[in-house]
């Protein structure tokens, strides 16, 4: 319950004027960091939904594939530079928005990652990987602006940022290709 | 039969390390003693140098070198020691470290001595060195990676050795102040090979705010490596030396990791006034540069939680009659917890001057100078003198004796007043405006000018005291060395958890995924100025010699 409160919090404080209007005014905050920070305060919240309206994730999310298909369809709408422009000039798609990346891609990615299997996950990543990299290359490479409220050098930014995402994931997947991640869980071993 | 003593094997590199460290230390101190006087108007420099090769000088020798040295030498024991030895090929490595630095200082050396190099231990462009001098700078960081990546062998090869086991706390800061020193190396790497073509003339021009941005990312986080040396001791030394225990291993390497994870960005807050970034940006990087405060804070806890109950069981009473019974007399205890009560105060300098309002009235002067005087000359400085009376004697098979001892007590008073001189005066004018890297001066008299006189006269005093202070410690370094009788003297690390802590969790091993998040933060917190710097850059400055 704890979590949901602290995720609440985090999208109000997403929500205040000051806040949006100080995250919107760049680009690369916005889609890198309000963005990221939305779907976080979804992550967040989703215990509260699992146990509030389990009955609903059972059914409609058994395996955790139609969690992850809503997560990747929210996510790639948002990538598009035209989502992002009507978001900063229509009042509604901003709302949708604040709706759609909590509660329609951070909630059913956390209800979903603990169904899926370890070779779906870095699958996953993956996927992520592809579209960041396909983003990355998009936005520095674009020889006119796409996203009509920002300037040539945000969207070239957005696109670097895209580049760093894509390392780490890349770097991610080779960490856990290579080493043995299960040692690393659970808090049951000896201390030195 | 009696179990052998255990030992750090290490010892004569470790040694060797101390004593060019505390070599340079009097070098540094010497020159420092030399600017607090021409400061205070009592002391014109004569003689083929000036103030500012002695500034530079002083800023490399101190903040860059004897740091440096000591931080190997210090965490190369303890790793040594938690680890149970560190192989003949390590030990090799470490030399061949020892050389490298070696060599690049000697370089910087000569160059700042030619006058080739007055350009400041920021060496900010547009003013430009010999390339020499840059070079030099080179093999001093290829130093710290090769001293890095001893520790990280060493640390893989145990873990491997270890399987399900944690990391020794002492190896996991070792490890941890080793990725975090790194990651700061790499961008004034990026910095330096960017400046040397441009100092031989094979490009015309540099972006001034561009090796600006690269330096501060490396500067702010070298000074926080520092920090989190001594941090170790706190956590790793102190409890041992009053007889407490460890508060919460999960806690202290949980400490470790955020410190690892956020602190680069940090670095921005030092461009805060800086023209080319907007106002948006700066109050970003206000958030990450207070994250900082969040380790620290927990560290601050876990501590005061370790003296407090230390405190009680030795009969300690009442509201703070715990504080009074810790071992005051000792001076292992009493540097390291003068260190730490300085931090409160250099900590919460810091944080005013993170704020772009307060640090408008600050930058640039002798306040910011009196801040990282209490910091590193304080903080980490009197926590390194704290560490040299059992580990020095440790690695020289020596023990301490009661002489030194108590000359310890001495240097560390004359230590302290010094400073509370000299940090107070500076930090007082400062603010009255009084800048900093200037030579005295009255301007032709001016009134403003001439109200800082009376502050300056005590950064002289303050300066004269901590000169003396400098030589009764290298002094007690050298006894400690060669002059000291024989003998064992423990080596300080503490053992136990409290009764009651947490069980560590596994997951704060994964120093794959730290090394992930901290790429993360840092291209959150750099991707967006250093695109912009790069993408409108200016047409560049061509080099410069204000010299």
């Amino acid at each position: 319950m704890k979590q949901f409160w602290y995720g609440l919090a985090l999208l109000v404080f997403l929500a205040l004027p000051p806040v949006r209007e100080l995250l919107e005014s760049v680009m690369a905050f916005h889609m890198h960091m309000q963005m990221m920070l939305l779907f976080v305060s979804g992550l967040l919240m989703a215990p509260f939904f699992q146990k509030r309206f389990g009955h609903i994730f059972e059914s409609f999310n058994k395996t955790g594939l139609p969690g992850v298909v809503i997560f990747l369809v929210i996510v790639v709408y948002w990538m598009m530079p035209r989502a992002m422009d009507e978001a900063l000039e229509i009042w509604y798609v901003e709302l949708w928005k604040f709706i759609s990346l909590p509660f329609l891609a951070g909630v059913p990615l956390r209800d979903s990652w603990k169904k899926i299997s370890k070779t779906f996950e870095v699958v996953l990543f993956l996927v992520l990987m592809v579209i960041f990299a396909v983003m990355a290359y998009l936005y520095i490479f674009a020889e006119s602006t796409l996203c009509n409220n920002y300037l040539m050098i945000d969207q070239q930014t957005v696109g670097w940022g895209f580049a760093f995402f894509t390392l780490c994931i890349i770097m991610y997947i080779l960490l856990v290709l290579f080493t043995d991640q299960s040692q690393y869980f659970g808090d049951d071993s000896e201390t030195s | 039969m009696n179990k052998p003593l255990k030992i750090v094997t290490s010892n004569k590199l470790a040694l060797t390390n101390f004593a060019t460290a505390f070599a340079l230390l009097l070098v540094g101190g010497f020159l420092g003693l030399i600017q607090g006087l021409n400061r205070a108007g009592v002391l014109e420099i004569v003689g083929g140098i000036n103030y500012y090769e002695v500034l530079t000088l002083h800023g490399i020798f101190l903040i860059l070198a004897f740091t440096t040295l000591f931080m190997n030498g210090y965490l190369w024991s303890a790793t040594d020691y938690v680890l149970g030895g560190l192989s003949k090929g390590i030990r090799m490595m470490g030399w061949v470290a020892y050389g490298l630095f070696m060599f690049g200082a000697l370089l910087v050396t000569i160059m700042v001595l030619a006058g080739e190099a007055t350009v400041l231990y920021t060496f900010y462009a547009p003013m430009a060195a010999s390339p020499w001098f840059y070079i030099g700078l080179v093999f001093v960081v290829l130093n710290i990676w090769l001293s890095g990546l001893g520790v990280f062998i060493s640390a893989f090869r145990w873990k491997r050795r270890n399987k399900g086991r944690h990391l020794p706390l002492f190896a996991f800061f070792a490890v941890g102040v080793y990725i975090l020193i790194t990651f700061a190396t790499l961008f004034v790497a990026a910095e330096v090979f960017y400046i040397i073509p441009w100092t031989f003339g094979w490009i015309d021009t540099i972006n001034v705010m561009l090796t600006r941005t690269l330096f501060w990312a490396f500067g702010h986080t070298l000074v926080n490596v520092w920090y989190l040396v001594a941090v170790s001791a706190w956590y790793m030394v102190v409890p041992r030396v009053i007889g407490g225990k460890l508060f919460s291993d999960s806690l202290a390497r949980a400490v470790v990791i955020l410190i690892v994870v956020l602190n680069v960005p940090g670095g921005f807050h030092h461009q805060i006034v800086d023209p080319a970034f907007s106002e948006g940006l700066k109050f970003m990087h206000l958030f990450m540069s207070l994250a900082i405060a969040v380790p620290s804070l927990l560290t601050a806890f876990a501590l005061f939680a370790v003296l407090e109950r230390t405190g009680r069981r030795r009969g300690g009473k009442g509201l703070l009659g715990w504080f009074w019974k810790l071992p005051w007399h000792d001076v292992r205890f009493l540097t390291i917890m003068l260190a730490m009560i300085s931090f409160i105060f250099g900590g919460a300098g810091g944080i005013a001057q993170t704020n772009n309002q307060l640090n408008q009235v600050v930058h640039n002067t002798l306040w910011v100078v009196g801040h990282f005087h209490v910091t590193v000359g304080v903080a980490v400085v009197l926590t390194f003198f704290g560490l040299v009376y059992w580990l020095i004697p440790h690695l020289s098979g020596r023990v301490l004796t009661k002489k030194i001892h108590n000359l310890g007590i001495w240097q560390t008073m004359l230590w302290t007043v010094g400073m509370l001189f000299m940090t107070l005066s500076m930090s007082y004018v400062g603010l009255l405006g009084s800048p900093r890297r200037t030579e005295y001066t009255t301007y032709g008299g001016n009134a403003t000018a001439l109200e800082w006189d009376p502050y300056l006269l005590f950064v002289g005093a303050g300066g004269t005291l901590l000169f003396a202070g400098v030589v009764l410690m290298v002094y007690i370094v050298y006894h400690l060395m060669f002059l000291s009788p024989k003998g064992y003297t423990p080596f300080m690390v503490v053992e136990e958890e409290e009764e009651d802590a947490h069980k560590t969790p596994k997951w704060t091993e994964n120093w794959g995924l730290w090394v992930i998040v901290a790429v993360l933060i840092i291209s959150m917190g750099y991707v967006v100025p250093l695109v912009d710097l790069i993408g409108n850059a200016p047409p560049g400055s061509p080099p410069i010699r204000t010299f």
